[in-house]
């Protein structure tokens, strides 16, 4: 419980209705994507910087922890208030200050749904490429804290390479800002980039310069349908190869393609083993070369491959790929996510270890992969009501991650530690590394209150 | 928890993605978690679960929906949370009973003709210039009170029982509904011309009555089964000669065909007599598209730049989009322009507008802006709730579009 003190100071701060501390409102700001929850002591929601100092101030004179959210739609437990803490929301902060086409920078609040920004880029030929499949819901802020990824990363890269400076409150309350508008690295350490992928663990962002781009002139999006999971990933290894970088190359499995056709019904075979997503984007005249090469890549193994002919066919096919963890509810209830990721070249081996887990631990799984960065997202698909089930699940799980690593990767490529994989991160790293971790941590927040118990533990 | 235990599956189902923020107006315009679908889904789940006692915030919470139905659409799951928030409301009734005391005002005045009657009174002679002096009520909640058309008598009172044609091709019964019969007769009218001019026979049952989805809506399927079983018995049995039953409100046009099939499934009895009404209801877009107007009748003499607001109850209850629009550009030098969310929620949200006023206007400025930017003359409509909002809202904002009926605008069209 919060001292009526608090409670007055913070609605004094942020007005009397971005202040919660009723029941209902808690229970609101207790999840996320995940299948965690936690209960926070109150939720703010400031729509200043000068309000979040004012927050920051006020927590560390009664020695009160903050967990920052954004929408809410992460899917490593990086908002669950898992200890007593109070949440400062910042879906209330959604101004676009600024959109400057002449230097491609756009300057936001991080409350700023990514869709929302597309939205308004768009009307200048803009975009800002990192578009996690959650971009209609999740926040600029969001994306940040999670150095969020999504389909356009393999030709793109990911939400880090687009962040050219933050606003950030710092755990004393002072406010700092990193990089800038300027395209060059910036002098001394970067900062930016420790902040991006934090998780809201080393300071809070209240201001973001998004680095955006043209759209490309033109685009063409393809379907490989293949019988196996296994033949489409040796395509993903032979595109690779063969030097060529599309924007997009997704992969989804069986499963995921039929739980995605109940809803969006985009024509893609049921009875198909695995369909890849290929879009390649830039010049008109280039679409037509880089179409057959991939086409003639693809056929070798693939049992049909076409060519999206029409705007409203592309859509279908994104909503699909875009939904594909929306959906499995439709089969069991609950899900655990993995986002294992390995060097390109060991996807099919990747791919192979996924399905022996599957049959290993005699559990569901459905794959849904951002197949040319190694990205994939085993879906283990259960009942959270069911403990046993649970549990094995949880092994599952480990076992995915012990798979990557073997195999040279990473236990997370784009969703973030948070709580759900902190207990692997040191299966990754070596002492010396978490050592140096935590002293990153301590030097930022050494009263550890921003967003304690993420990502590691002191 | 009988209520919530039938939907206990599907609550289940959702698995927290947000991909419905997008969709929840409520949400997007206050970024308050507890005003999203997902929100109020986790509420009604921790409410079944026994680790929330309704309260007050739950209340209003589960009340504040729109139920505009956007986030069913939105649900890569198929979870309807529209659906959801009706058995949280149901689940509310029988806990409690409907309060507070305004909302059981307003829900039982609307069941009543003779109540209804009083309250729409209520914006004419006497009442409304009294309502005139008090300058503080002029925009009541974000409801334009001051210009808020009344009948000057009920549209019932004011036409025969049958309306003949010389050569009569089809013979149409008219639900009437409460808006159109006490606040837009004018559009009431239209209709009657509409069909006329297209060789219909208009049959007018005097002893309509509410159609009841504000009390449906509100969880008191008791009063909404009693004036069902009216309407249905009216129409099937004193009025069989009817070949459909055309009503020119899209809400109640949902309510009529959809969810009385939902509020009797529980009454194997009379559940065939129930869909044998549902399948003789039609919406009036719908209709004339489906029977034909005759274009070479239509005349417009001066270019009209129209835009088309789609109800929710029209897009996501019936599935009808295309015919109005069709029908508004067969008048002659129409420029028929598409607004920015043509088919997202006008605000009004039945009772919403008047209990959460503060989301709802904000979402009427929304849509007014997205009408301004068409640079539009007329906004064209199918639900009398969405016409006296919309208008509400133009005015409120300065604009000048007028917003009518498409029933209003095609019988413009006709020259005498």
């Amino acid at each position: 419980m919060l001292s009526q003190t608090v409670v007055k100071r913070l609605k004094e701060i942020v007005g009397e209705k971005n202040v919660v501390t009723d029941k209902v409102g808690l229970l609101t700001y207790g999840y996320d994507g995940t299948l965690l929850s936690g209960e926070a002591l109150g939720v703010v929601s400031p729509q200043t910087t000068e309000q979040v100092v004012e927050i920051v101030k006020l927590m560390n004179e009664h020695n009160i922890k903050l967990v920052p959210r954004g929408a809410g739609t992460n899917e490593s437990g990086g908002t669950i208030p898992s200890e007593e803490s109070v949440v400062i929301s910042f879906t209330k902060m959604t101004k676009i200050h600024e959109i400057d086409t002449e230097n491609f920078v756009a300057v936001v609040e991080p409350g700023v749904i990514n869709f929302d920004l597309q939205v308004e880029l768009e009307k200048k030929k803009f975009y800002f490429p990192p578009d996690p499949s959650s971009f209609k819901a999740s926040t600029i802020g969001g994306n940040v804290g999670e150095c969020s990824g999504g389909p356009k990363c393999f030709k793109y890269g990911v939400t880090r390479d687009y962040i050219l400076g933050l606003e950030v409150v710092l755990p004393n309350g002072k406010v700092i800002q990193t990089g800038g508008r300027n395209f060059q690295s910036e002098p001394g350490y970067d900062l930016t980039r420790i902040i991006v992928g934090a998780e809201g663990t080393l300071g809070l962002v209240t201001k973001v310069f998004v680095r955006i781009i043209p759209i490309p002139r033109a685009k063409k999006t393809m379907l490989a349908i293949y019988d196996k999971v296994e033949d489409a990933s040796q395509t993903v290894a032979d595109i690779v190869a063969a030097g060529i970088i599309p924007t997009t190359l997704e992969l989804m499995d069986n499963l995921l393609i039929n739980t995605t056709e109940d809803f969006t019904h985009a024509g893609i075979p049921r009875d198909a083993g695995a369909v890849l997503i290929i879009e390649v984007d830039g010049y008109p005249e280039d679409m037509d070369g880089q179409v057959k090469t991939i086409g003639d890549i693809a056929k070798t193994i693939a049992k049909e491959f076409k060519v999206a002919q029409s705007a409203v066919e592309v859509d279908q096919i994104w909503t699909s790929r875009r939904s594909a963890f929306g959906s499995v509810a439709r089969v069991r209830p609950s899900y655990g996510v993995n986002d294992i990721t390995v060097p390109r070249s060991n996807f099919p081996k990747a791919i192979g270890g996924v399905l022996k887990v599957a049959k290993d631990f005699d559990v569901t799984i459905g794959v849904v992969a951002h197949a040319g960065d190694g990205n994939l997202h085993p879906l283990i698909l259960f009942d959270q009501r069911n403990k046993e089930e649970t549990e094995t699940v949880h092994a599952a799980e480990q076992a995915l991650c012990m798979m990557a690593l073997d195999l040279e990767g990473t236990i997370s490529g784009e969703h973030g530690i948070g709580l759900v994989k902190k207990k692997y991160l040191d299966k990754e790293f070596t002492p010396a590394a978490m050592e140096a971790f935590r002293k990153i941590k301590r030097s930022f927040d050494p009263t550890n209150r921003f967003n304690p118990g993420k990502v590691i533990d002191l | 928890m009988g209520v919530l235990a039938d939907v206990y599956e599907m609550l289940n189902t959702c698995n927290k993605c947000g991909g419905c923020h997008t969709a929840c107006k409520t949400y997007k315009l206050t970024g308050s978690e507890e005003m999203s679908t997902r929100g109020r889904i986790q509420l009604i789940k921790a409410v079944a679960d026994g680790k929330l006692e309704p309260n007050q915030e739950y209340e209003d919470a589960i009340m504040s929906c729109l139920l505009c139905g956007e986030c069913a659409v939105t649900c890569p799951n198929g979870v309807h949370g529209n659906e959801l928030v009706m058995a949280a409301r149901r689940d509310l009734k029988l806990r409690k009973g409907i309060k507070p005391f305004a909302k059981s005002f307003a829900l039982n005045t609307l069941a009543s003709p003779k109540r209804l009657g009083m309250g729409f009174s209520l914006f004419k002679g006497v009442g409304k210039s009294v309502l005139n002096k008090i300058d503080g009520l002029d925009y009541f909640r974000g409801i334009d009170i001051r210009n808020f058309p009344t009948a000057k008598k009920p549209f019932l009172e004011q036409v025969p029982e049958k309306i003949t044609v010389q050569h009569p091709k089809h013979k149409v019964g008219f639900y009437v509904g409460c808006f159109l019969n006490y606040s837009l007769d004018q559009t009431a009218h239209s209709v009657v011309k509409v069909l006329t001019k297209n060789d219909c026979e208009v049959i007018i049952p005097k002893d309509q009555v509410c159609c009841g989805l504000p009390q449906y809506a509100y969880g008191d399927f008791e009063t909404a089964k009693r004036n069902a079983r009216i309407t249905i018995d009216t129409f099937l049995d004193k009025y069989s000669d009817a070949e459909v039953v055309l009503t020119a409100c899209a809400s109640c046009a949902a309510m009529l065909r959809h969810d009385y099939l939902t509020l009797f499934a529980d009454e194997p009895s009379y559940l065939s007599k129930v869909k044998l009404f549902s399948e003789k209801v039609v919406e009036f877009s719908e209709y004339m598209a489906k029977i034909g107007v005759d274009q070479s009748k239509l005349h417009n003499s001066s270019p009209l730049t129209i835009t088309y607001h789609d109800p929710c109850h029209m897009v996501r209850g019936l599935k009808v989009t295309k015919q109005p629009r069709q029908l508004l550009q067969m008048i002659p030098r129409v420029e028929y322009k598409e607004m920015f969310e043509a088919n997202r929620c006008c605000g009004a949200a039945g009772l919403i507008q008047a209990f959460y006023h503060e989301v709802s206007t904000d979402i009427t400025v929304q849509k007014t802006q997205n009408i301004k930017d068409t640079n539009a003359d007329l906004v064209a409509t199918s639900c009398p709730a969405c016409m006296l909002r919309l208008q509400g809202g133009i005015n409120k904002a300065g604009q000048k579009q007028k917003v009518m009926h498409v029933a209003d605008v095609i019988a413009n069209a006709y020259e005498d």
